[in-house]
């Protein structure tokens, strides 16, 4: 919105008699009427997306505010009372922050890792000129078609305590606290795996031939080829896959729910899990206060990524 | 030696017979051109000497060396790509370094790998954007950095296919002669795949003349322009390309042949001697037509005008006779032809070429 009047400006004190003489005062006053309906113009056509963030983004991110900075009763008879920082200190310095932290960090570690080398794995195996490729392609993306909940109901068919086909893998058991928030990632990395390797292998799929066949003229092998000259090439979309996974891994709800419910004893609730609360232990002013939390930690993990990788991420020419 | 032996060599896709038994000897040193429509091999050709497609049958050496199942890293060759195939992330100074990098098993030692590429970036003109990447750079320097990945490595052999494609017209004439002087820096083997006759003529020693998987010609540019061994070399290189006439032979003595088409009657020098009655196709050079000064011998082609281009030095006169389409040239400060006008045109006999109908192979 800045563009316009700035663009105008420059242009009235760029022009090359501006200085020498006088401008005529009709000039100048048809030079700020323009300058004036440009903006006026300019502001009214970015009025549906202002009302739009207003609407979505920002009165919604006000109310969290004004959540997180009133005590309010769980029962809502009651009226709420202005208590400051206070509630949100105490919240983001309690355990219960601490442990969805400390979840939704190890559940971020198990998946986005893990999600990007399989994707790429078998975006590379399936990045080839062969009869009959496309039918495990199609089977490798396949996951990108079905729903978080199908999807957690078809893990949960293989890691039920009780009749799940894998219920005597320990690190896969659902009874115990730290193997059930790793199998619980495991369904994540499996549903996340179809946008991973269609992204990938996309991207793959752009890389010209030429650029690898110089390559292996100019001596490199295999591997070495891959992490020079194809990793690099592909870095943007390694890049957007690990914002989206660590995004994912932040927002993974559903999933525990249909797993674990957020157990066996809160081992599985995620920072979201205990937004989200369904079984309604939190005050709203907390849940407000823990989301804040949340939008911080997210900001800064996006940014960081931004920051470490944009230096090493090439955008072509 | 950098000398380069294809010995019936011969490469199939599936069923598809993109080199049929290609038997030539590329001498070391020599600039070889490999000139042909697109879809007609060269490309297939030239990648079996880099090794980037198995050869499916025959012997394909390097010098002394039979390379059929020798890995492409260790041939000793440099390619210059049609996309120049530059590694987008890496600077100028590390792309040329690459082909010295790459392959840590014969790696020079760093200093040694810097005065090289100092070295190659100073004969291509690149010091000073070594820093940049080749997103910057525009496309005639992005060729220059391409060629100097290529001679860093100091190969017995460079592979180039159709390297000045993507440059506009006047880089193009401009990195022609570059690339000849290249050469004779150099002077290694160059081996150069182009469709473009013009780039052939120019660039080459001697000529590979390829249509449908098969060699056609090969020999010096002039050799290939001045007798064309088949009616294919014949209209491929030239341009405006050679007017063909169907005629059958109605003389034939003394070295010279006497043919007689439906346009009129034109005489070949020809030391083979043919018989009379003969099919024969008729190839003149719009070079070798002119208007014929007496119009009362009989002899020459009768045309009628239908386009005359000017091209400023010269005019293509295009006219039709007796249902086929004739183009000859006229220097501009010929007496000018109207459209529509009647023309006898005379063929000087020494530019008449003959070709057998069936076999297309050249008769005289």
């Amino acid at each position: 919105m800045s563009d316009i009047p700035t663009t105008s400006t420059e242009a009235t004190a760029g022009s090359p008699d501006a200085p020498a003489m006088p401008v005529p005062l009709g000039k100048g006053v048809r030079r700020f009427g323009r300058r004036l309906s440009d903006s006026a113009l300019a502001y009214l056509l970015l009025l549906p997306s202002l009302i739009v963030f207003g609407v979505f983004a920002y009165y919604p991110l006000y109310r969290l505010f004004w959540y997180a900075t009133h005590h309010q009763s769980r029962f809502r008879n009651r009226p709420a009372t202005y208590v400051g920082f206070s509630q949100i200190r105490d919240t983001l310095t309690g355990t219960d922050f601490k442990d969805g932290l400390l979840h939704s960090g190890l559940f971020m570690v198990y998946t986005v890792p893990l999600g990007l080398i399989l994707g790429i794995l078998l975006a590379v195996s399936a990045h080839r000129r062969l009869k009959g490729i496309k039918i495990f392609q199609t089977i490798f993306s396949s996951t990108v078609a079905s729903s978080v909940a199908v999807a957690s109901v078809v893990f949960l068919t293989l890691v039920n305590a009780e009749i799940g086909y894998f219920r005597d893998v320990s690190w896969l058991s659902l009874k115990n606290p730290t193997s059930a928030l790793f199998a619980v990632s495991l369904s994540a990395v499996w549903q996340n795996l179809g946008l991973t390797f269609i992204v990938v292998l996309a991207a793959l799929q752009t890389v010209p031939d030429e650029l690898i066949e110089a390559a292996t003229l100019d001596g490199y092998g295999a591997i070495r080829r891959f992490f020079k000259i194809t990793v690099p090439t592909i870095s943007p979309a390694l890049l957007f896959l690990a914002i989206v996974l660590v995004v994912f891994a932040l927002q993974a709800y559903a999933q525990i729910e249909i797993l674990t419910g957020g157990g066996p004893s809160g081992g599985t609730e995620t920072l979201l899990f205990k937004i989200a609360d369904p079984s309604g232990v939190r005050s709203l002013g907390e849940k407000a206060s823990l989301s804040l939390g949340l939008f911080v930690l997210t900001a800064v993990v996006a940014g960081a990524q931004f920051g470490i990788m944009s230096k090493r991420v090439h955008y072509g020419d | 030696m950098g000398a380069v032996t294809f010995d019936e060599v011969t490469k199939k896709f599936g069923d598809v017979v993109a080199v049929d038994r290609f038997s030539v000897r590329i001498e070391d040193g020599e600039f070889m051109v490999l000139l042909g429509p697109s879809g007609c091999g060269k490309s297939t050709a030239l990648r079996m000497i880099a090794g980037l497609e198995e050869v499916s049958g025959g012997i394909l050496s390097i010098g002394e060396r039979v390379v059929n199942n020798v890995a492409a890293r260790d041939r000793d060759i440099a390619m210059v790509f049609q996309s120049y195939a530059l590694y987008p992330h890496m600077t100028v100074a590390k792309n040329i370094e690459s082909p010295l990098a790459a392959n840590r098993k014969v790696r020079l030692p760093a200093a040694e790998r810097a005065t090289r590429v100092a070295e190659a970036a100073e004969i291509l003109g690149l010091t000073d954007y070594l820093g940049r990447k080749p997103g910057e750079l525009s496309g005639g320097q992005r060729q220059r950095v391409a060629l100097a990945r290529a001679i860093v490595r100091r190969p017995e052999v460079f592979l180039m296919d159709e390297p000045l494609s993507n440059l506009d017209a006047k880089l193009r004439t401009q990195t022609r002669l570059e690339l000849v002087d290249l050469h004779r820096r150099l002077g290694t083997t160059f081996v150069y795949v182009t469709h473009d006759q013009v780039e052939a003529m120019t660039m080459a020693d001697r000529i590979v003349v390829i249509n449908e998987g098969r060699i056609q010609q090969v020999g010096a540019p002039q050799a290939v322009y001045e007798s064309p061994a088949n009616l294919f070399v014949a209209t491929f290189i030239g341009s405006p390309p050679m007017n063909l006439i169907s005629g059958k032979v109605s003389a034939s003595a003394g070295g010279s042949v006497e043919v007689t088409t439906d346009a009129g009657t034109v005489t070949s020098t020809c030391s083979a001697s043919l018989s009379k009655g003969a099919d024969v196709v008729v190839g003149i050079r719009p070079e070798h037509l002119s208007l014929s000064e007496t119009t009362s011998s009989g002899k020459g082609l009768r045309a009628k005008v239908e386009n005359i281009e000017l091209l400023g030095h010269e005019r293509h006169v295009i006219c039709s006779a007796a249902g086929s389409k004739i183009v000859f040239r006229q220097a501009n400060d010929a007496a000018p032809v109207a459209l529509g006008q009647e023309v006898t045109l005379d063929a000087e006999p020494d530019g008449t070429h003959l070709f057998d109908p069936t076999s297309t192979q050249r008769l005289n």
